[in-house]
């Protein structure tokens, strides 16, 4: 029989095809979708505004002017409390929002006045963070410095601030904003682990067997593999990430960074597929690559807890530049050494993941 | 004159320090059936990966409708047909959908289903999913698939392995047919019955080496025994007596043995192919 064959052709065939049989894959499908509409409605159900005012329950007479005149008051919500117990039990239970407490004693400020020493009681529970304990004693000081009309005992010294990099000072994040590269990752990823299955199933079945003993060749079915798993990841990211209208003013930045995002997880998959033997390979192998993936997410969520290891990270670029363009206004210029990352962590998952496949294939 | 199809000559393959093929060479004329047997493990895949264009032979060289397999590999799939031991179908698509994506590889454009589907008899299962298949219908199915492009050269590896007789019978019928419209057709089989009703000439491979090819009738005149079997009642005792037609005095035996009264029954025997098998190869097949 006569025919017309062309690469691309043969490519398209494979892509469509992978496409019916992604459409007739219930699961993935399914948790596509819901993944989706639970990601976006995850985002517009997260607070939006930056508190940045920590209540401070007190104790002991008169303390409530002290601490007011002597301007320790800023950013301190203060909540007045008749005695120590009842001090302590709104911090337990977390009543008013109180986080910390400070219980003076009845007679701190004719203590302080007549330059002896007492003692205040810091209330915290076990989840507040050292840095505001430690900036609850410097208050107590103040405080009491300030009662008895003495300085400080030191002179502060001179010093100069320099902040290396953009100053993200006064730029707070809501909650919402952090869970946006959270989100749109955890697409990417769940994309991964559709692609993964397809492999896995076409290696598994031994249909790609079948597939390049036709004029098709081992790299039009790695190509089209590319084609799809990119496909979906991206165009899945780029419905949630107009869902939760965050594409903004720089849309062809955003459509980049998600395009580079779309293609390192297709690489990612195309490693997982070739070891998959079922589902729950599938799974284990996505998830060896999702976890260590997701931690520069989790670092914009948690900030502070980012080591310097973090960068070394394929997703680490990535995650960097949605936070950049989306919630600090970046542009191409500022998140170009990012991207950049990213292209050579996918260029690097490629050359690795496509050499995996192949072997595989052709080992069948 | 006649055509040659497939040209094998002096080739190896070894997986690593395990040579799976060993300096092997034969041909297949267009129109003919080479059934191709041998144990598992023998190098029957190997070769006919190799003939396919999976693998690339370490040595000789491999010529299909003329065209040398080196660098022509292209070429050569898009006219053969393979069909699979394995049930390499896409589980979730259609019958019809499956065909059509092939036939999308190959090129051919507004591919119509049914007449293939027909010769296999599934042609009222078209848009049924293959997952709602049964085994006989999968293995019909990958014949027909295998049949998209009107190959001059089929490949069916294990075609009717553990199928009903009306599955078997439905893809010895398409085999018979495709010889007959001038395809050649390699056939690897364990069922020496079926080697010997569909190949015109067959070939026995063991330990990656080709023993012997040649027609089942030849090889069965040449290295098979053929005999009588007469069985007869003496009183209570039951004698069987087998009497080989190719030793000196053979007729007289028989007559001697039908005339002894108590006839119960005569049998002419032939060897098979399994015996011949054997005797070249020292092994049954499914050993």
């Amino acid at each position: 029989m006569t025919a017309i064959r062309s690469r691309a052709g043969i490519v398209a065939a494979i892509v469509r095809k992978d496409f019916t049989a992604f459409s007739r894959d219930w699961f993935f499908l399914v948790i596509s979708i819901i993944g989706l509409v639970l990601f976006a409605l995850m985002f517009w159900l997260m607070p939006n505004t930056v508190d940045e005012t920590i209540t401070v329950g007190v104790s002991g007479p008169g303390i409530g002017e002290a601490l007011t005149s002597s301007g320790e008051s800023q950013g301190i919500d203060l909540k007045l409390y008749p005695s120590q117990d009842a001090l302590t039990t709104a911090v337990e239970n977390g009543s008013d929002g109180v986080a910390v407490g400070l219980a003076f004693p009845p007679d701190f400020l004719q203590t302080m006045a007549a330059g002896q020493q007492t003692t205040v009681d810091v209330l915290v529970t076990a989840g507040v963070p050292a840095e505001l304990r430690d900036a609850m004693d410097s208050m107590v000081r103040e405080v009491a410095y300030a009662v008895s009309g003495e300085t400080l005992p030191v002179t502060q010294l001179a010093q100069n601030e320099y902040v290396l990099g953009v100053d993200r000072s006064g730029d707070q994040v809501s909650l919402r904003e952090k869970m946006r590269p959270l989100l749109a990752f955890m697409v990417l990823v769940i994309e991964m682990m559709s692609l993964a299955a397809l492999v896995a199933a076409e290696i598994q079945q031994r249909t790609v067997t079948a597939i390049v003993t036709t004029p098709a060749r081992v790299a039009d079915f790695l190509t089209a593999k590319v084609i799809v798993g990119t496909l979906l990841a991206f165009v899945q990211a780029v419905i949630l990430l107009i869902a939760i209208r965050s594409l903004g003013a720089n849309a062809p930045l955003m459509l980049t960074i998600l395009l580079l995002g779309a293609l390192m997880v297709t690489a990612f998959a195309l490693i997982a597929g070739s070891y998959g033997r079922d589902f729950i390979t599938v799974v284990f192998w996505s998830i060896l690559f999702l976890v260590p993936l997701i931690i520069p997410a989790f670092a914009v969520l948690f900030p502070g807890s980012a080591s310097s290891w973090v960068k070394v990270i394929p997703s680490y670029g990535l995650i960097n530049a949605i936070v950049g363009a989306t919630s600090y206004g970046e542009g191409w210029s500022d998140v170009l050494p990012d991207l950049a990352m990213v292209a050579a962590w996918t260029v690097v998952a490629y050359v690795v993941g496509l050499s995996i496949l192949r072997r595989k294939v052709e080992a069948l | 004159m006649t055509t040659t199809a497939i040209k094998v000559e002096g080739v190896s393959f070894a997986y690593g320090d395990t040579l799976a093929v060993d300096d092997i060479r034969f041909e297949v004329a267009a129109g003919e059936t080479l059934g191709f047997l041998g144990p598992n493990g023998a190098g029957k895949s190997t070769t006919i990966k190799m003939l396919t264009g999976q693998i690339t032979p370490d040595s000789g060289s491999i010529a299909v409708l003329g065209i040398p397999m080196t660098g022509h590999v292209i070429d050569i799939q898009s006219r053969i047909g393979v069909c699979f031991e394995e049930k390499n179908l896409y589980e979730n698509m259609t019958a019809k959908e499956n065909l059509v994506f092939f036939a999308r590889l190959f090129g051919i454009k507004g591919f119509d289903v049914i007449p293939v589907l027909q010769r296999v008899d599934l042609a009222d299962r078209a848009d049924d999913r293959v997952s709602s298949f049964s085994k006989g219908m999968r293995q019909r199915l990958m014949v027909a698939r295998s049949l998209v492009n009107e190959p001059d050269v089929l490949f069916l590896d294990e075609p009717t392995d553990g199928l009903d007789p009306v599955s078997s019978q439905a893809i010895r019928a398409v085999i018979q047919e495709e010889s007959a419209r001038g395809a050649a057709v390699v056939l690897t089989t364990h069922d020496m019955l079926e080697a010997d009703k569909l190949s015109d000439r067959v070939a026995f491979i063991n330990e990656g080496k080709l023993l012997v090819l040649d027609t089942p009738e030849s090889l069965k005149l040449q290295h098979g025994q053929r005999a009588v079997r007469v069985r007869s009642r003496h009183g209570d005792q039951v004698n069987e007596t087998v009497i080989p037609l190719d030793e000196a005095g053979a007729g007289d035996r028989i007559r001697d043995a039908v005339g002894s009264g108590g006839l119960m029954t005569i049998h002419t025997e032939e060897a098979t192919l399994e015996d011949i098998f054997i005797k070249f190869a020292g092994r049954a097949l499914e050993a």
